[in-house]
């Protein structure tokens, strides 16, 4: 981009040929006098278990023939029910004919 | 009239038909007093009761959660699934068995009884066929009769020694050349308990017809006599002759998984799909191999496809949305698990999925909101080891030391194959100084995952300690 690197010739101060030898981290001047260590500071590690959740589960798909075996469970179960209320009315209706 | 009577008995019998290749809860019963074993202490990688060691590598229990026998939760779930072989009477009764109801059933022809019976009730008449009066000889001499009414005393009226009678008159009169009845009588064998018996009927059938049934038939029996090896076998040979057929190929691929070698299981099922793509049990599978081997990404295409295909439940909706979630599609994830909640047809499904959506919480930060959605699995599925011991992480991070021991305790009892709630006890006890518990609690955790990291280094610190006193 044309010019983007016109506005940057104008901010970057004219260095010519000899200015490559510049350090490369103009931003840093004491980058040499400091350095820079990071366990400075830091006393001691620990390294301690953390609790552990359990895990996210999968649920696995139901086959046809499954899905069959439980529709005919829950029928037997419902059917099981009803004959019960089946028999009162036939008794009330056997007295009657006599 | 006989046409009309042989249209309405296989229709009573369509009714009640669940293919017997798939069928096969085994009872309580069977299972502890199996007298097939053929060797007292199988070598490992020949038995199905063992696990065995995970030969076939495949995601530890510390990514992927497992059942009661120490093999990972599949993809797909039949009526033959074992999940898993107890080793004592009261895990025996402990673990669900039936497909409805989490109550264990005690001997598979109890099942089978009921469901016979179910039959009667529907039939307010009384039975369309009365089997005491019937003359079997007479039908067996007519082939034709003979079959319809051999189905719908095996499936509708669930009788298995008058099947067997017929079948066995049958033959006799087909003077042993028909493959049909002999698959028949091994069927009733099978059913019977008398393996070996069902075995030579089966061999003998593929002797005369070669079908790819009878080679599914006999595998089924060599599984129940414990020598999935044989099994194998089986397959392959059927392969050479029925080259590419999908239910031979999936066969193989089931037994690796009961082995629990993951990794031969996912080649064959991937060998399924090429045959075969919309075969819903080896996608399934496939995808969830995916997603705990840390690929969610693959895992969702592989569910989408399954969506494509019209799969529509609740379980299906589930897995989209975890997959949405930890492959980053944060916009699919929630519309996704509320159609699973609505979907859901019982309260262990909506259990389930709650479980889920606290994970997801979990995930975002949102300890509140996980906290609600772990209490609300609790109130769906009381004995739900897994949301008590996620609650119990959440109260320790609040700091409710005795809630969290409760929690821990209740989940430890209820499921002590996982080996999470033990190291959480371990490290519970450890951080309130009680360091004996917390031995006995790593050594349970180390028994349920001797490959944990943690666990070991929580023993050796504490064989440490205890050396010093």
């Amino acid at each position: 981009m044309p010019e983007g690197t016109g506005a940057l010739r104008e901010v970057l101060p004219k260095q010519g040929t000899g200015g490559g030898h510049r350090p490369a981290l103009p931003a840093q001047p004491a980058a040499r006098s400091r350095p820079f260590s990071p366990f400075a500071g830091q006393l001691s590690v620990e390294d301690t278990a953390a609790m552990v959740l359990c895990k996210p589960k999968i649920l696995p798909l139901k086959s046809v023939s499954l899905e069959k075996l439980e529709k005919l469970q829950r029928a037997a179960l419902e059917a099981a029910q009803p004959p019960e209320e089946a028999p009162p009315p036939s008794a009330g209706a056997a007295p009657p004919r006599q | 009239i006989q046409a009309a009577w042989n249209l309405k008995t296989r229709a009573l019998t369509e009714m009640v038909y669940v293919d017997e290749i798939d069928m096969d809860q085994e009872g309580i019963a069977e299972m502890i007093l199996d007298e097939n074993a053929i060797a007292q202490v199988a070598r490992p990688g020949t038995s199905l009761k063992l696990p065995g060691t995970s030969q076939g590598g495949g995601p530890s229990p510390a990514v992927r959660p497992v059942t009661q026998s120490g093999r990972p939760i599949t993809g797909f779930v039949r009526p033959s699934t074992q999940s898993g072989r107890p080793s004592t009477m009261e895990q025996a009764i402990r673990t669900p068995r039936t497909a409805l109801t989490a109550r264990p059933i005690t001997s598979a022809s109890g099942g089978y009884v009921r469901l016979g019976t179910a039959s009667m009730l529907t039939n307010p008449d009384g039975p369309f066929i009365n089997l005491s009066r019937l003359n079997l000889t007479k039908y067996a001499q007519k082939p034709k009769l003979a079959k319809a009414l051999f189905e719908y005393i095996f499936h509708h009226e669930n009788d298995v020694k008058n099947a067997l009678d017929l079948a066995a008159l049958a033959t006799e009169h087909a003077q042993f050349k028909d493959w049909w009845w002999k698959v028949q009588i091994g069927k009733c064998y099978y059913r019977l308990g008398l393996y070996r018996e069902a075995e030579k009927q089966f061999k003998s059938a593929l002797k005369q017809q070669d079908m790819v049934d009878t080679i599914l038939y006999l595998a089924k029996v060599y599984l129940r006599l414990d020598q999935p090896v044989t099994a194998l076998n089986l397959f392959k040979q059927g392969l050479e002759r029925f080259p590419g057929e999908v239910t031979l190929i999936c066969g193989i691929a089931r037994i690796y998984e009961e082995m629990n070698n993951i990794s031969s299981a996912a080649e064959y099922y991937k060998d399924v799909l090429k045959q075969d793509n919309t075969h819903v049990e080896a996608i399934a599978c496939i995808g969830s191999n995916h997603f705990y081997s840390d690929q969610p990404e693959i895992a969702l295409r592989f569910y989408r496809r399954l969506l494509q295909m019209g799969v529509y439940n609740c379980q299906l909706f589930n897995n989209l949305g975890l997959c949405c979630f930890y492959a980053q599609q944060y916009d699919m994830t929630l519309s996704s698990f509320e159609r699973a909640l609505f979907l859901a047809e019982n309260e262990e499904e909506t259990a389930d999925v709650w479980y889920n959506l606290g994970h997801v919480a979990v995930g975002i930060g949102d300890l509140n909101l996980a906290y609600q959605c772990f209490k609300l699995t609790l109130v769906n599925n009381n004995d739900y080891a897994e949301a008590y011991n996620n609650l119990a992480v959440l109260e320790m991070r609040k700091g409710h030391t005795e809630q969290a021991r409760a929690l821990l305790q209740t989940a430890s009892s209820l499921a002590p194959h996982m080996y999470e709630p033990h190291f959480n006890v371990a490290i519970l006890s450890e951080k309130l100084g009680d360091l004996q518990r917390s031995y006995t609690a790593a050594q349970k955790s180390e028994e349920a995952f001797p490959g944990h990291v943690d666990t070991q280094q929580l023993l050796k610190q504490l064989k440490e300690h205890f050396a010093m006193l």
